[in-house]
């Protein structure tokens, strides 16, 4: 019962932890295998593909909400929304927290 | 190797592939070459396109910065800058970029060593509407400088404000690679449709089209459209082509095309074709279409089964052009960001010699992979169909694959989004 205690404890802490700190290093994952193709390796944008860069975390994490909520934002929209239809509200803080502390 | 195995060899190979009723040309793909590569230049800003002269001097362009020039040694001046660009010899202000479009593709005129042209594809703003131009320039004797800018084409259109499609923003559908015909000697330069549904079959609009000039700008004299068609067009029905390269034997231009979120095309031109592309509206079944364009119709902001849609709203339109020029291949039934092609020629390339190397520079929509690399195609004889698809495995891996020239030096060149130009070389 105490093992259970302990384990439940620690379940919870390590949650609230994550919700709390964003992890950067899923974010980079997220960002190297779904984004990087069309805003690039280091967020400048490429070809007719916008800059993240500069961005704040809650531009990055607003605009992949509004994507997420099927929402028109611009002329990329019907790639951006079935991009972000998947994401979870962990992983767009990840990527906002990875996005906005990597490519000032 | 005795010569008697190699000779026993080659015969079993001959057999087994009139047996599977496969080329040896499909059978030479195995021989292939190991790679290597170079990084040439880096953290260029989009470059575009690439021209090289016999002594591996590369002339290159940005699309949003300008002309410039790499000789043998590695050494890079800044030849022509657009409005906004630093540190170019020169600066011409109404050369501009706006999403597509920008400085794209790059030629050097077959006569270089005499009369010192090169040729660049540019929007500009000096008219009104903005156009895409093609600016004939003097390179000075050190490559320092350009002068004598000569407008040879001045009315290719623009997309001038966003539209409610895909990709929609102005300066979409821009075409801009441009060549010159190793046999004819004539350049070819091929454009986009802008989203506007009417150009691709317009007889007098320079949108949706190939065209074949000379250097002054004037037709090709034995250029074949219908009649009533600017004598400049070669042919028409495009959609947006954005590479272009000639046959190594025959010397038949080929282009690609990107495809309406399905069905990538390879096409081999012939002279006064149509390629079948016309996204009208109330047409071939189709209704109403936003702002009069069908060419990402029908649920263009929406996945669907790349089949349905070539049913819809076809790239070829066979029933309504039944002599459009016959697609060599569609990627199949893909669209994925077709882009710049050439040929691999010489014996360093093995069993890849006389393929067309294609760049991808990848789309991921609805259900369709993003799909960045380069492929290899070996083409039937006809134009009309390809015998084998293979694809390269760069070493520097997946990338959005801009512009593909063979050098001088019999190796490929790749010029991606990313802001590289690479050297890869076969071993």
């Amino acid at each position: 019962m105490k093992k259970l205690l302990i384990a439940v404890t620690t379940a919870l802490t390590m949650s609230a932890a994550n919700a709390e700190e964003p992890d950067a290093a899923a974010g980079e994952a997220l960002y190297a295998d779904s984004c990087a193709q069309c805003h690039g390796p280091e967020g400048k944008g490429m070809a007719s593909f916008p800059s993240v860069a500069g961005r704040d975390s809650d531009y990055i994490a607003s605009r992949l909400e509004q994507y997420r909520d099927g929402e028109k934002v611009g002329s990329n929209s019907g790639l951006m929304i079935p991009n972000a239809a998947d994401l979870s509200d962990e992983d767009i803080a990840n990527l906002a927290t990875y996005i906005s502390s990597e490519f000032q | 190797m005795s010569p008697r195995f190699a000779t026993r060899s080659a015969y079993g190979i001959v057999t087994l592939a009139m047996i599977t009723g496969l080329s040896t040309a499909a059978f030479s793909s195995t021989d292939t070459p190991d790679l290597s590569q170079e990084t040439l230049l880096s953290g260029l800003e989009d470059p575009w396109d690439m021209a090289f002269l016999p002594d591996g001097t590369m002339f290159f362009t940005e699309k949003c910065l300008g002309l410039s020039v790499r000789d043998a040694d590695g050494d890079v001046n800044h030849l022509l800058g657009m409005e906004d660009s630093d540190g170019y010899a020169s600066t011409a202000d109404d050369l501009m970029c706006s999403g597509q479009a920008g400085m794209n593709g790059v030629a050097i005129d077959p006569d270089f060593d005499d009369n010192r042209y090169v040729y660049v594809y540019s929007a500009s703003n000096m008219s009104s509407p903005i156009t895409n131009r093609v600016l004939r320039l003097t390179v000075n004797e050190d490559f320092t400088e350009v002068s004598d800018r000569t407008d040879i084409v001045d009315d290719i259109p623009f997309k001038p404000e966003a539209t409610d499609h895909p990709f929609g923003d102005a300066g979409a559908h821009n075409g801009g690679r441009i060549r010159f015909g190793p046999e004819d000697g004539y350049l070819y330069v091929p454009t986009g449709d802008n989203h506007n549904s009417e150009l691709p079959q317009s007889p007098d609009s320079l949108g949706g089209k190939v065209l074949r000039i000379d250097r002054a700008g004037e037709a090709a004299e034995d250029n074949d459209p219908p009649a009533g068609f600017d004598p400049r067009i070669y042919t028409y029905g495009h959609r947006n082509v954005q590479g272009l390269t000639f046959h190594p034997e025959t010397n038949q231009p080929i282009v690609t095309e990107h495809g309406p979120w399905h069905s990538d095309e390879v096409n081999a031109l012939v002279n006064g074709g149509n390629s079948g592309w016309d996204p009208r509206p109330n047409m071939s079944g189709r209704g109403d279409c936003p702002d009069n364009y069908c060419g990402y119709e029908p649920n263009q902001n929406e996945g669907m089964s790349p089949k349905e849609r070539a049913a819809y709203m076809p790239l070829t339109d066979t029933t309504v052009y039944p002599n459009a020029m016959t697609p060599a291949w569609q990627n199949n039934g893909l669209s994925q960001g077709i882009n710049g092609t050439d040929f691999l020629t010489g014996e360093q390339w093995r069993g890849w010699d006389g393929r067309m190397a294609i760049g991808f520079m990848g789309i991921g929509f609805g259900d369709t992979a993003v799909g960045q690399r380069i492929n290899l195609i070996d083409l039937h004889e006809t134009g009309e169909a390809v015998n084998d698809v293979a694809e390269m495995h760069v070493p520097m891996g997946p990338a959005r694959f801009r512009s593909l020239v063979q050098g001088p030096d019999g190796n490929l060149y790749a010029a991606v989004d990313e802001g590289n130009i690479y050297r890869i070389i076969p071993e």
